[in-house]
């Protein structure tokens, strides 16, 4: 009887084993039968209705409005001669919400090329995490439009360039301790305008909702009752907490996560119904999903 | 945000905080000494495959383990797991500490001299008595401190179940420090773990003294 206990309380161990083995994929749940070869409809899109529009800026430390000012004039100029396209168009899933255009810039006022101190380093604070605009990227070294714009404003300039990735919670303590100079990284300026000193706005992006397509989920109203997701600290959680709080009562529950990463997989899972996320961060979900 | 609202949204996380630490505290308490007693089965099969099991919960990170037990159904069977999220956690925290707890059960378990039992043998005590009447009560005295250690572990690592977009204490403070750019809410969660702790600590205190009665 003793025996028969064991191996059963083994069996049950072994069984708990087994189910930790399972990788989790953010790879393709559609990839059974990606080998098809007729184009499927995309197993998940984003609402027409938006929930608002942001723009991306460059922040700096409050006071440090020269450096604010040096760096916005080296884009500016990388605008002028076409880096700042080039740059853009490695990144066709975000290429659109580029808004810098060599309209009204008075290339005068410009910092000259390689005017930047050399010994100078540039310190580039950023989160890892927050693809397109900053992300490990398939080869295992840091990149993102945000990088490779850093990289090239600092470049012009002739500075040294030193990725700092810090942990998004504490980019303020970071920023403000010294480890690095700017906060570059899809940060929104909505919100925060008084926070920080501002450099050039750069991008857009709008606030979605992304839903499984065979969700029968159309309008933003047919979220009421339904199980949303979000990202902490993002704007779109901001936006659900304060701007769209309305909205976000007639749901279900608003599930907060550390990572979209996560929240993708729950609603793969059917275990939410929808990601509140910018548009540009939930395309590359779906591309980087879909590969 | 006023210090008092800061305190009202992060005292209702305080509150799932708690709700791990104590189940998981209730469900791995026990689990651990079932592991034990298989890790120290006579059958090598049995001790081998509960050794791996305590290999794997030990040496594997915490946060990974709980991605596994609340995506794992759905990707290996493809069950559904809306509303598995909290049990999931839970069966992660409770497997994980099992392990540990079998493992500090065993250090008390092998300290007990042969001697005792042989004594027990000898008054004609059968197994389960010899267990519960003379070797649990050593056990624990023996083994109160290094559990101390392992609880007080665990209230700081309630923050991980956020992995599982489970709102806890520590979540709602990074979320109000993000918004309101502030470390305020930092340091009530470092006075909330400390306060906790402290608590555990006096009670397993207590709990010392009124075992050392030799």
């Amino acid at each position: 009887m003793k025996k028969i206990a064991a191996l059963l309380s083994v069996f049950v161990l072994c069984l708990a084993m087994l189910s930790g083995c399972v990788t989790i994929e953010t790879g393709s749940q559609t990839g059974g039968n990606a080998g098809s070869e007729v184009k499927e409809e995309p197993a998940y899109l984003f609402l027409d209705e938006t929930l608002g529009v942001e723009s991306y800026a460059i922040g700096f430390r409050i006071g440090d409005d020269e450096l604010a000012e040096t760096v916005s004039g080296a884009l500016k100029a990388l605008v002028l001669d076409g880096t700042y396209a080039k740059i853009g168009a490695s990144y066709p899933d975000i290429e659109e919400y580029l808004c810098l255009t060599a309209d009204g810039i008075d290339a005068d006022s410009l910092p000259e090329k390689g005017s930047g101190d050399p010994d100078y380093t540039f310190k580039h604070g950023f989160d890892l995490d927050y693809p397109p605009y900053s992300y490990l990227q398939d080869d295992g070294s840091v990149g993102g439009l945000d990088v490779e714009l850093c990289q090239a404003v600092c470049d012009y300039l002739g500075w040294g360039y030193e990725a700092v990735p810090f942990n998004w919670d504490a980019k303020d303590m970071e920023l403000n301790a010294g480890s690095c100079d700017c906060i570059w990284s899809g940060f929104t300026k909505e919100g925060r305008e008084d926070d920080y000193t501002w450099g050039i706005t750069y991008s857009n992006n709008t606030q979605g909702i992304l839903v499984a397509a065979d969700s029968g989920i159309k309008t933003l109203e047919d979220l009421s009752g339904k199980v949303v997701g979000v990202q902490t600290a993002t704007s779109a959680y901001d936006m659900l907490q304060d701007a769209r709080a309305d909205l976000a009562g007639t749901f279900a529950d608003l599930k907060v996560y550390e990572t979209y990463t996560i929240a993708y997989n729950d609603l793969k899972a059917g275990a939410i119904d929808a990601i509140a996320i910018d548009m540009t961060a939930g395309t590359f979900l779906i591309s980087n999903d879909q590969k | 945000m006023t210090f008092q609202t800061m305190l009202a949204s992060m005292s209702a996380g305080m509150l799932r905080s708690l709700a791990i630490f104590f189940l998981t505290l209730i469900f791995s308490l026990p689990l651990g000494m079932a592991v034990m007693y298989l890790r120290r089965s006579k059958y090598k099969v049995i001790s081998g495959i509960t050794k791996i099991y305590i290999a794997i919960m030990r040496g594997t990170p915490l946060m990974l383990q709980l991605l596994m037990w609340y995506f794992g159904p759905f990707y290996l069977f493809r069950w559904s797991i809306r509303g598995y999220r909290f049990p999931a956690i839970i069966i992660g925290f409770s497997m994980n500490y099992a392990a540990y707890f079998a493992e500090i059960y065993r250090s008390g378990y092998e300290a007990i001299p042969v001697g005792q039992f042989e004594a027990a043998e000898v008054l004609g005590y059968s197994r389960s008595q010899t267990f519960f009447k003379i070797i649990l009560p050593q056990l624990v005295k023996t083994i109160l401190p290094s559990i101390t250690n392992e609880i007080i572990t665990l209230v700081k690592d309630t923050s991980l179940a956020f992995t599982l977009a489970y709102n806890e204490m520590f979540s709602i403070a990074k979320q109000i420090a993000s918004s309101q750019t502030s470390f305020v809410p930092f340091i009530i969660a470092g006075v909330f773990y400390f306060v906790m702790n402290y608590v555990v600590a006096f009670v397993m205190e207590r709990a010392e003294k009124a075992l050392a009665y030799y």
